[in-house]
């Protein structure tokens, strides 16, 4: 039997949960991005402290080593299975760590995005009696988002082959079914290149999509 | 209009206003000179609570902005500024750009909103750009939108900073006779600007500053003509 024809509905299961993961924590990165990056800026000092710590720890631990301290680590001390389900704990919290960990990167990218926008363009929108928020919100962030366009894109990619970290933390995904399907059948060779051949064609549509994106905003808005 | 009570601005140990005293009336048009560094531009921005004074009083149109108690965003409605290098928002066209604070910070309805802000641009003379983007239109028709932008709030003082500096000869005059226009129309202005054609035929008054300190002031044909003061002088000497 073929074992890739065979066993190729596991797989898409597998690739079908790599992308709700994917999905999940894009998301969630560039809210706490965003939220960690204005905490970053501001002028209220424990603010930025909170959201530095928060950058360093994250980036300065590997995402593995993370995984394994929340998903399998924390319930040792806690109960948090009973609080969120037996089941239930372990998908949350690795989403979530996937999220804060990428988020940490995010945050500088929006950071350097905002931080590039002409000082004159905040000043022009106080002297027209913007306050803070409006400020950010129609004058800055707009200008800001454009040029953090391929670098979000990187990381949106990054995400993408960060959740094959969540497999060895017990976590159902591709790499993790991929594992289950080559116990049984012993095809190494055959699924690690299916595999490998599915987070490309996912990424390589994303990273399509985002010039395309790039290239109408250009066109419409200079 | 603006009272200006002995003002104190400094950057760290840099003292950069060392006590400014003045009064602006309204519908006056007060031009400020004086050489570069001499804290001209500084005491501008802070009659828009751009930078803040370290000591002294401000009071503009009967608020005073020093007092931490003073709604910051109130006080700016009424006090227009336009900038050396324009500051248009580079995202937005050009009638965005004049309608989005009426429209964000007023809450003016947008059709009212783009109502006036086609009065607007037509005053400054550009009907027909309404749908371009900033980086499409020469420095001349920029400043024009940033006045026409500035103009939008309805405010009852403008401030200009050095309006004409960073323009190509050939558009300074566009941007004069906008501002010229104005004045007519009895705007309260206070303009920092090397244009000293503009300041003997425009302004009521010019204060020369050097150092962080008013030198002189007085109405601009005395003080071309006749400068008390060594430093007055020798800045005239050279620039005329």
């Amino acid at each position: 039997m073929d074992p890739i024809r065979q066993n190729l509905p596991v797989l898409l299961d597998g690739l079908r949960l790599t992308i709700q993961y994917s999905i999940v924590a894009i998301i969630l990165m560039v809210v706490i991005g965003l939220v960690a990056a204005l905490m970053r800026l501001s002028t209220v000092a424990p603010l930025r402290w909170i959201a530095t710590a928060y950058v360093e720890i994250f980036r300065s631990t590997p995402l593995l080593v993370q995984l394994f301290f929340i998903v399998l680590g924390l319930p040792a001390i806690l109960p948090v299975n009973q609080w969120f389900g037996q089941l239930t704990y372990p998908i949350l919290a690795a989403a979530l760590t996937l999220s804060l960990n990428e988020g940490a990167y995010v945050t500088e990218i929006i950071r350097a995005g905002i931080l590039g926008v002409d000082r004159g363009q905040k000043e022009a929108a106080q002297s027209i009696a913007m306050n803070g928020f409006q400020t950010m919100r129609y004058i800055v962030l707009p200008q800001a988002f454009k040029r953090m366009i391929p670098p979000l894109v990187n990381q949106a990619a990054q995400t993408i082959k960060d959740t094959s970290l969540l497999a060895p933390v017990g976590i159902a995904e591709l790499v993790y079914k991929g594992e289950i399907v080559i116990a049984e059948t012993f095809a190494s060779f055959a699924i690690w290149g299916l595999i490998a051949a599915l987070y490309f064609v996912l990424i390589f549509s994303l990273s399509k999509f985002a010039s395309y994106l790039e290239r109408r905003l250009q066109v419409d808005k200079r | 209009m603006i009272n200006v009570k002995d003002l104190h601005k400094s950057f760290g140990e840099n003292e950069i206003l060392k006590g400014i005293s003045t009064h602006v009336a309204e519908k006056e048009v007060v031009v400020v000179i004086g050489p570069s560094g001499s804290g001209k531009s500084t005491f501008l921005r802070c009659l828009n609570g751009l930078e803040t004074a370290t000591s002294g009083e401000i009071e503009i149109a009967g608020m005073v902005l020093t007092d931490p108690k003073t709604n910051i965003h109130m006080l700016r409605q009424h006090v227009g500024m336009v900038f050396q290098q324009f500051n248009l928002f580079r995202h937005l066209t050009i009638l965005e750009n004049v309608t989005i604070g009426p429209r964000k910070v007023k809450k003016v309805a947008l059709a009212e909103a783009n109502k006036v802000a086609r009065e607007l641009l037509a005053k400054v003379g550009l009907v027909g750009k309404e749908a371009s983007y900033p980086d499409e239109l020469s420095g001349g028709q920029q400043q024009r939108v940033a006045i026409a932008r500035s103009l939008a709030m309805g405010p009852n003082v403008m401030l200009f900073d050095e309006p004409t500096s960073a323009l190509d000869p050939e558009m300074v005059g566009e941007v004069l006779q906008v501002m010229k226009t104005l004045a007519i129309e009895g705007m309260t202005m206070v303009v920092v600007t090397h244009e000293m054609g503009f300041a003997r035929e425009v302004g009521h008054r010019v204060i020369f500053m050097d150092d962080g300190l008013i030198v002189e002031e007085g109405v601009p044909k005395a003080l071309f003509s006749d400068p008390q003061r060594d430093r007055t002088k020798s800045f005239l000497a050279k620039i005329l």
